[in-house]
């Protein structure tokens, strides 16, 4: 079973604008902007596995710029002054927040893992039994950000097959 | 008292009920939570708690505080992930008084604990 | 389809001056984005005719209503509060004596906007009418956009999270994708209508309460007289008007007066007070 069918790529765009809306851009002036530009870089990773009903992963992905900006807006910090604890825990909970929503767009039954934050670009080596579905990719003041939905290789076949 | 095991989301929340001039604690998960509440003279007024937490989840947690006659009195809030149906009557029925969806804005926060009658000023019954 | 640099540089200026809103240079697509929604509310063909005939005609209410498009401003369910503990508190027993015989209760939602007033009205009714009796509420709003947002009935997770209590959003919302929608056995109480206060409205039953709020702030006063002219005619004699927090009746049409209600205010026609009424406080 495909998640595009139960998640859409409207619904994923919607979710993001939220997490921003509330923490990352209160004031409503730097909002992510989408640029569709699934090959942009990214320095950083993050994700939730999703496991039961439903198997893949929730990834959030970044320039180490955008998520130092991330980690300031959610620790009132200046960008500069934030460690990497601080990026790694950040990210995380970008992940499990998303994850979280999606979880329950998806059939019931499902659990999430907790977050792996990776300091390193994000690439499918990360999710090797796993295809991506979806995605959004944008820019956030000018910093690469995506998030992007995988469903477990295993299940996609399945799916198909039906 | 502030309950999740992100430090990130402590921070937002610390931010906001400090504004509500509450005093905050902090605890990563609630196991600890409970540890450190057996040590308070007193029950903080408010527990904004996570559900999924290591060593001891949030529901696990609301659970145990309204079967503790020291801490009945305590008004908990979920602040999670979790946004199931299901989910939220699962945490009202074992005793949480409100539920907070993440992502949460601050007006949208501050407002549910004005629904608690926790906020000091404006109108309020 | 961007704003023009002179349109920017106008809006900047506005708001600044007004409400001390400061718009850095290169969010041009956010001032449009927030405009578009605006411009179609008024009927312009499009944002900068919208902002052409404003700078030809400069008018408060245009002005109120690009303010407010650019405050991230968040609706709420139970906006305010009082209005909704005086409809239960103060209102329904007034009218559980006043329409013994009929056992119902019709209510006005009027500039409904994505319909939350209304279903919070609605919400209302099935937590604190008594059994047996009925309740019908419309909602209104110039925007047909709007009108279809309220009759689909669908609220983000951030919307729901904001003023409505845990146990009615379980109660009375069910899950929809990423949504959530009212339930159909509320919704079934609800119906929605294209209206304009400004112009004469249709013959309808009068209601029993009216909620008109936050709408009169964005008229002058010769509209304010003719909005409320036009809604007292859908009033019942003993019925009851509610208005915004910082809106009164008071200077504009003697035809109304105050009356406690609970901790805030409400408004009935005058002369059809009958003496001894409800007028608690």
């Amino acid at each position: 079973m495909s998640v595009e069918t139960v998640v859409k790529e409207g619904d994923l765009a919607e979710m993001v604008e939220q997490v921003w809306v509330s923490y990352l851009d209160p004031e409503g002036i730097s909002p992510l902007i989408t640029t569709g530009d699934e090959n942009q870089p990214t320095e950083v990773h993050s994700s939730v596995s999703i496991t039961g009903s439903w198997h893949g992963h929730l990834v959030y992905a970044s320039s180490t710029q955008a998520a130092k900006r991330a980690a300031a807006a959610f620790l009132a910090m200046e960008p500069e002054e934030v460690g990497q604890e601080d990026i790694s825990d950040v990210l995380g909970e970008l992940a499990n927040i998303v994850g979280g929503n999606v979880k329950a767009m998806l059939p019931a039954g499902c659990f999430l893992s907790l977050p792996t934050v990776v300091m390193a670009p994000q690439t499918a080596s990360y999710f090797p039994a796993a295809e991506r579905i979806s995605g959004l990719y944008g820019v956030w003041d000018g910093e690469s950000v995506s998030i992007s939905m995988w469903q477990s290789s295993s299940d996609l076949q399945k799916g198909e097959a039906a | 008292m502030v309950i999740d095991d992100s430090r990130a989301m402590r921070m937002i929340l610390k931010r906001i009920v400090a504004k509500l001039n509450f005093e905050v604690t902090e605890a990563g998960d609630g196991q600890e939570a409970l540890d450190l509440l057996a040590t308070m003279p007193e029950v903080p007024d408010l527990a904004l708690i996570d559900w999924n937490m290591p060593n001891m989840n949030g529901l696990e947690f609301v659970t145990k505080v309204r079967a503790d006659p020291r801490l009945r009195e305590m008004t908990l809030v979920m602040v999670t992930t979790e946004s199931e149906q299901s989910q939220i009557v699962r945490a009202l029925a074992a005793g949480a008084h409100e539920y907070v969806i993440k992502p949460f804005t601050e007006g949208a926060m501050i407002e549910k604990l004005a629904l608690l009658g926790l906020v000091p000023t404006g109108a309020n019954s | 389809m961007t704003l023009s640099a002179a349109d920017f540089a106008f809006v900047s200026a506005m708001v600044r001056r007004e409400a001390a809103i400061v718009l850095a240079p290169g969010k041009e697509y956010l001032v449009e984005a927030r405009l578009i929604p605006v411009a179609r509310q008024v009927g312009a063909a499009s944002v900068a005719d919208f902002l052409a005939n404003l700078q030809r005609r400069p008018n408060q209410a245009d002005q109120r209503r690009i303010i407010d498009a650019l405050t991230t401003n968040e609706t709420s369910w139970f906006r305010d509060r009082e209005p909704f503990s005086a409809v239960t508190d103060v209102v329904l027993p007034d009218l559980v004596q006043s329409r013994a015989s009929s056992r119902k209760v019709r209510i006005w939602s009027a500039a409904s906007s994505s319909g939350q007033e209304a279903y919070s009205l609605a919400i209302t009714m099935e937590e604190a009418l008594p059994t047996g009796w009925t309740y019908e509420i419309m909602g209104s709003d110039i925007s047909t956009e709007m009108v279809k947002r309220a009759e689909t009935a669908e609220y983000s997770q951030v919307e729901v999270n904001r003023g409505l209590p845990a146990t009615q959003l379980v109660q009375y919302f069910e899950r929809a994708g990423a949504h959530w929608r009212i339930t159909q056995g509320l919704r079934r109480n609800v119906s929605f209508k294209l209206m304009n206060l400004t112009a004469p409205l249709p013959a309808m039953p009068p209601f029993d309460v009216i909620f008109l709020r936050n709408v009169l702030i964005y008229f002058d006063v010769a509209t304010k007289k003719s909005v409320l002219r036009n809604v007292a005619r859908l009033l019942r004699p003993d019925g009851w008007l509610f208005l915004g927090a910082a809106e009164t009746t008071i200077g504009i049409d003697d035809n109304y007066e105050r009356v406690a209600a609970g901790r805030t205010s409400a408004y009935r026609v005058r002369s059809a007070v009958p003496t001894g009424a409800a007028r608690k406080g």
